[in-house]
C-alpha cells in the first residue's frame, strides 16, 4: 500500500515532492496578500461548502479520469495487488493531490476574504473528504452513470436547500460512509482507463489540411467542446449582468470574458509530440502557426457574434464600434495565445488537470481584461488599438512567413 | 566514400548542466553512404540525432558543417534537406496517413511520387485511411518510414527503425536503407547488431558520448562490433 501510494505521489508531485512545496508556498502568498488588504466578503456557509464541495469533486473526477494517470496504471495493474489496499491507496493519493494542490488554492481565498468559524472550518473538511469519496464512488460505478448522477444530484440539492441545518454534516458523514463501503467492493481495474482499441477508417481524403485537424482535434476532445459550448451559453446569457452596468461601455469586458476558452490555446503544450513535429518540419512557423491563429479568432468571434445577437436582442443597440471591438478582441486574444504556445509552452504538467488549470492559460485573457477595462472607460482608444494591431499583425506575418 | 556531406567537430550536448551527454563528439558523413550509430543504452544516440534535427539547443560545437558550409540546424534550408524518423512518435495523431504524407511533402515543397511500392512492402495497404492515434506503434512507425522513404531526402536519420516492425517489414526496411545510397545518406541508431551489418557502410560505436570507435566497409563484422561493445560495457 505504502508503494502504490508512492508510486502515484511522486508522479503528481515530482520525485521529491518538490510540487507540494512550491504550491504552498503560492497559496501562502495569495492567502496573505488577501488578508493583510482587509477585503471581506460575507459568503454564507452552505454556498462555502457548495464551492468546496463542487470543486473538489469536479478536480477528482479530471484527476481520475486523465489520460497520463492512466499510462502510471497500466504499469501498475502489471503488479499483483490487492484489490482494496490498492483501490484505497489510489484514491487517497488522488484525493490528497486533489485537495492540496487545487482546492487548496479556493480555501486560500476563502479563508482570507470570509470569516470561519472553527465549526465551519471543521464542516469544510467534512465536505472535501465526502467529495473525494463520493466521486471516487461515483467514478467507480460509472457504467450505471444514471443512478451515479441521480446521487450527486440528490446530495447538491440537498447542500443547496439544507446547506444550513445541523444535520447535513451528520448525511455527508453517512454518505461518506456508503461511499467508502462502496469502494470496498470496488476493483483496481474499474479505475483503469482503457485505451480505445477500435480503429476507424476516416473518409479518404489526400489533402492534409490542417484546419481539418484542429476541427477533428476538438471532435474527439469532447471536453473542449463542451468548453467551447458553455462558452457560448455564457455569451448568451452575459448580455443580461453587462447590461445591468449604467454609464461604462462594458460590451469589452464581455469580450474579454469569451476569451477564456482557453483548452483549445494550449494545443501545443497538451501535446509533446506535435509540438516536436511542428519545430522540426520545415516551414511550420505560417503553415502550421498562422492556421492555428485564425482558427482561436474564429472560436472566440463565434462567441462573440452570439453575444452581439443576445445584446441586439436585449437592448437593440449593436454598433459598428462593438463589432470592431469584437474584432480587436477575438484577434488580439488568438494573436498572444499562438505566440505564448510558439514561444513558451507549458512544460512543467503532471497530468492533464494541471494543464487546464496552469496560471499561464489567463495571461491572455488577464491582459483582455485590463484591456477591457481601458476601452471601457476611454471607447476613443479603439482606432488606436486597431491601427496598432493591424501593425502588430502585419510585423508577425513577416516574421512568421520568414524562414524557418 | 564521396565527398563529406556532413561534419561535426568537437560537439557538446547536454539536457541539464549536470551531465554532459555528449562530449567532444566528431563525426563526417558522406554522400551516398549508409552510416550506422551503435552504443549501449545512454550512449547518446537519440540526443545526437536530437540536435540533428534541431530539436536541442543545448549544444555547443567547434563546427557543424553541411555541403562545406557553415550550417544551422533549425534553418529551414537544412531543414528542407532532412528528415528524421524518431524512435517513438505520436505527433499529427489526428491526421489520417494520407494526409499526414500530404502535409509534410507540403511543408517539404514537393510533388507526392506513387507510393504503391512502399505501401505494398510494408504491408500497409489497410492502415492509409486510420487516424495515426489509432495505429498500432508498428504501425505507426511504418507511416513514418514510407514518409521518410517517399520522401527522399539528402540526408535521413532514423532513430531505432527496426523497433516495433515485424519480420517480414524489417526487410523490407533493409533493402530500402541499402537502396537509398542512390539518393542520399542515411545516418541510423540500432540495438540490432543485424541491422548494423547488413546495411551500414560505416559503423560508429557509442560509448559516453563520444565516438569510441569506427569500423569501415570490408571491416564490419558483427563479431568485432559485439566485442567493441563487450569492452565498454566491461569498462
Amino acid at each position: 500500500m505504502r508503494m502504490t501510494c508512492k508510486a502515484f505521489a511522486k508522479k503528481l508531485f515530482g520525485a521529491k515532492y518538490e510540487r507540494l512545496s512550491r504550491t504552498f508556498f503560492i497559496y501562502l502568498i495569495v492567502f496573505w496578500g488577501l488578508y493583510i488588504a482587509g477585503w471581506k466578503v460575507q459568503i454564507a456557509p452552505f454556498i462555502r461548502y457548495l464551492m468546496v464541495s463542487a470543486l473538489t469533486a469536479g478536480m477528482m473526477w479530471q484527476a481520475l479520469s486523465a489520460k497520463d494517470i492512466a499510462v502510471e496504471m497500466k504499469h501498475m495493474m502489471m503488479l499483483p495487488f490487492e484489490c482494496r489496499k490498492f483501490v484505497f491507496s489510489y484514491v487517497a493519493v488522488i484525493g490528497v493531490y486533489t485537495v492540496l494542490i487545487k482546492t487548496a488554492a479556493l480555501l486560500a481565498v476563502l479563508l482570507a476574504v470570509s470569516v470561519w468559524r472553527p465549526t465551519e472550518i471543521l464542516a469544510s473538511v467534512i465536505c472535501i473528504i465526502h467529495a473525494i469519496l463520493m466521486t471516487a464512488a461515483v467514478y467507480y460505478l460509472k457504467k450505471y452513470w444514471y443512478a451515479g448522477s441521480l446521487w450527486a444530484a440528490v446530495i447538491a440539492a440537498v447542500v443547496l436547500f439544507w446547506g444550513n441545518k445541523p444535520w447535513l454534516i451528520l448525511l455527508l458523514c453517512v454518505n461518506s460512509i456508503f461511499a467508502a463501503l462502496l469502494l470496498c467492493k470496488a476493483d483496481g481495474y474499474d479505475f483503469y482507463r482503457r485505451e480505445n482499441e477500435k480503429s476507424q477508417t476516416i473518409k479518404r481524403r489526400e489533402h492534409g489540411s490542417v484546419w481539418r485537424y484542429f476541427f477533428r482535434y476538438l471532435r474527439f476532445h469532447k471536453n473542449y467542446l463542451f468548453n467551447t459550448a458553455v462558452m457560448w451559453c455564457v455569451a448568451l446569457l452575459l448580455p443580461y449582468f453587462l447590461g445591468e452596468i449604467e454609464g461604462v461601455f462594458v460590451v469589452p469586458i464581455g469580450f474579454a470574458i469569451l476569451s477564456l476558452n482557453t483548452p483549445v490555446c494550449i494545443l501545443l503544450s497538451c501535446d509533446r509530440d506535435l509540438e516536436q513535429a511542428v519545430r522540426f518540419l520545415p516551414g511550420q512557423r505560417r503553415a502550421f502557426c498562422i492556421p492555428y491563429c485564425l482558427f482561436l479568432f474564429l472560436c472566440n468571434m463565434a462567441a462573440d457574434v452570439i453575444f452581439l445577437c443576445s445584446w441586439q436582442l436585449q437592448s437593440n443597440g449593436v454598433t459598428a464600434t462593438m463589432i470592431i471591438a469584437a474584432m480587436f478582441f477575438a484577434l488580439q486574444s488568438a494573436i498572444l495565445s499562438v505566440m505564448l504556445e510558439w514561444f513558451y509552452p507549458i512544460r512543467d504538467w503532471k497530468i492533464e488537470s494541471d494543464l487546464w488549470h496552469h496560471p499561464r492559460k489567463y495571461i491572455v485573457p488577464g491582459m483582455m481584461l485590463l484591456l477591457a477595462g481601458a476601452v471601457g472607460a476611454w471607447t476613443s482608444l479603439i482606432p488606436v488599438l486597431m491601427i496598432l494591431l493591424v501593425v502588430e499583425a502585419v510585423i508577425l506575418l513577416l516574421f512568421f512567413c520568414r524562414g524557418i | 566514400m564521396g565527398a563529406a556531406l556532413l561534419t561535426v567537430k568537437n560537439l557538446n550536448a547536454w539536457y541539464s548542466d549536470e551531465k554532459m551527454i555528449l562530449s567532444d563528439f566528431s563525426l563526417e558523413l558522406a554522400e551516398h553512404e549508409v552510416a550506422g550509430l551503435i552504443g549501449l543504452n545512454g550512449a547518446g544516440k537519440t540526443t545526437f540525432l536530437k540536435v540533428l534535427s534541431g530539436l536541442l539547443p543545448t549544444f555547443r560545437s567547434g563546427g557543424i558543417y553541411f555541403c562545406g558550409s557553415p550550417v544551422n540546424f533549425r534553418k529551414r534550408d537544412f531543414k528542407l534537406c532532412r528528415y528524421t524518423v524518431f524512435a517513438e512518435d505520436n505527433s499529427f495523431s489526428y491526421f489520417t496517413f494520407r494526409e499526414y504524407l500530404s502535409y509534410v511533402f507540403s511543408a517539404y515543397r514537393k510533388e507526392r511520387p506513387d507510393l504503391s511500392d512502399l505501401i505494398r512492402g510494408f504491408h500497409f495497404e489497410e492502415y492509409t485511411d486510420i487516424l495515426l492515434k489509432d495505429l498500432s506503434t508498428g504501425n505507426r512507425k511504418k507511416a513514418f518510414l514510407i514518409t521518410a522513404f517517399a520522401l527522399k531526402p539528402q540526408l535521413l536519420f532514423l532513430d531505432e527503425p527496426v523497433n516495433g516492425l515485424d519480420f517480414q517489414s524489417t526487410e523490407y526496411l533493409y533493402q530500402q536503407i541499402s537502396r537509398y545510397k542512390e539518393h542520399g545518406t542515411i545516418l541510423f541508431s540500432s540495438h540490432i547488431l543485424e541491422s548494423i551489418t547488413l546495411t551500414s557502410d560505416r559503423v560508429f560505436v557509442l560509448e559516453h558520448g563520444k565516438v569510441r570507435q569506427t569500423f569501415e566497409r570490408g571491416q564490419i563484422s558483427a563479431a568485432d562490433i559485439r566485442e567493441a561493445l563487450h569492452y565498454e560495457n566491461d569498462m
